[in-house]
This record gives structure tokens, C-alpha cells and sequence, in this order.
């Protein structure tokens, strides 16, 4: 897949957050800041394909998790 | 599951007006939170509303949640006399909603959006400083959730370079 071109002071600000930053706040509120170095590298449209193939392995989890055997009631 | 590329590429090749805002723009923008629908503020002009009525059709809009005998009629006049609608088509999901939580109509939402390219097709997608005052509006605990991330994202790509 080809990757963008990443700004490498984007990259520095996320991986060592300034003190006081919004991105140091992310990152206290649990926020895995590699992996937005990682979408951020994507194109958007490469970021919204990957979306999508998401939305697929989890609607497959769900159904999986609807058939199995002592499942809870699906969700009303 | 909304299927992104069937919806998106009927939206854009039937010249509908719309801008692709909340969880696929956050996507957009770098956002690792995984949405389960596509929400779209929609322009309310009369043209606008038969080509919308007319785009979605084929995927049977239904009103999401509400009983099965709940009479619904899916054209422009239904359009025109509501705002907000949250859809469910046989292509997944769709939430259209005619004015955003702390942006506005169609006509103030639109300026600013970036033209992207999804799926082979231009879209109009809500830029993320936007984005972030759409969120802050809204103010439920979901949108709240999301605020540090693209708090960080704009924080990270939007401050001038040393």
C-alpha cells in the first residue's frame, strides 16, 4: 500500500508530546498516539478503506457472537 | 455495516449536494475510532431533496428503530417536512441530517469542507476544526469521548513548523 508522506514534525509532536499539549492530554486520556502516526502515513481515502474493513470484522464478529451456542439476547 | 464505496459513489454520481461529516470525517482526518454509520449534513433545496429522495431509493430507507407498522414514506415531501432523519437501507446506516449541532445548515457547513477523494469519487468531508465545534456542541458523552483524539490530530498538524 503506499504510504504518504508523513510531516516529520507531526510525527515528532506525537511521539514526544510538548507538556501542557492537547496531544500530551490524548495521550494521559488513553489515546495510542502510534497508531494515529500510523492512519496519519495513510492516504484519506486509505484511511477510510481500512474504516470499512473494520466495520466488516466486527459486524462478522457480531454475527459470530449471535450463533454461538449460550449467546446473549441480541441488543433491543 | 454501511457500505461506504455503493453509498458514497451513488450520492456523488446522482449530483447530490452533502457534506460527510462526524465519524467516517474524524476517519478522514486520522481518527482511530471505528463508526458503524455514515452521516451526512444534506443541502435543503427543493433539487436537492428529489435527487437525495431519488439516490437512496434503490437501498429502501427505513426509519431506524421505529416500529415495523409505522407508516414511512421515503421521497422528497418526507424530506422536505422533517430535518434530521436517522436511516436504515439495505446498505447499511445512513443519518442525514439537515442542520449540525453547533454549525448549522448545509450553506454554513459546507464552506471550509475539503474536497476528498473516496472510493474513486470527490466528496465534500467537514474539515476538523469544524469537526471539533460540531463535537463540542453536541456534547453527548459519545461525542465528548472522541474530542481528545482530534483535539490531538489538529494540535499535531496544524501548528506552524519551527
Amino acid at each position: 500500500m503506499r504510504q504518504n508522506t508523513l510531516d516529520p514534525e507531526v510525527e515528532q509532536r506525537l511521539r514526544e508530546p510538548p507538556p501542557g499539549s492537547a496531544i500530551e492530554a490524548a495521550r494521559t486520556f488513553g489515546i495510542d498516539l502510534t497508531l494515529l502516526i500510523e492512519r496519519l502515513r495513510l492516504t484519506p481515502d486509505e484511511r477510510v478503506r481500512r474504516l470499512q474493513q473494520a466495520m466488516i470484522t466486527v459486524a462478522q464478529i457480531r454475527g459470530a457472537a449471535h450463533r454461538a451456542p449460550g449467546r446473549h439476547p441480541p441488543d433491543q | 455495516m454501511i457500505d461506504l464505496a455503493i453509498i458514497l459513489r451513488r450520492l456523488v454520481e446522482e449530483g447530490v449536494a452533502f457534506v460527510i461529516i462526524g465519524g467516517v470525517a474524524a476517519t478522514v482526518h486520522g481518527s482511530s475510532y471505528v463508526t458503524d454509520d455514515l452521516d451526512l449534513c444534506y443541502a435543503r433545496d427543493s433539487t436537492n431533496l428529489a435527487r437525495l429522495a431519488s439516490s437512496l431509493a434503490p437501498f429502501i430507507p427505513r426509519l431506524r428503530g421505529a416500529p415495523a407498522d409505522l407508516p414511512f414514506i421515503w421521497d422528497a415531501k418526507t424530506l422536505r417536512h422533517g430535518l434530521n432523519f436517522t436511516l436504515e437501507t439495505d446498505r447499511g446506516n445512513v443519518d442525514l441530517l439537515g442542520e449540525v449541532a453547533g454549525l448549522g445548515t448545509y450553506e454554513q457547513v459546507q464552506p471550509g469542507a475539503l474536497q476528498i477523494k473516496l472510493f474513486g469519487v470527490t466528496c465534500a468531508v467537514l474539515s476538523l476544526d469544524k469537526l471539533i465545534a460540531a463535537k463540542r456542541a453536541a456534547g453527548r458523552p459519545k461525542d465528548l469521548l472522541v474530542l481528545p483524539e482530534l483535539e490531538a490530530l489538529w494540535e499535531a498538524t496544524h501548528q506552524p513548523s519551527k
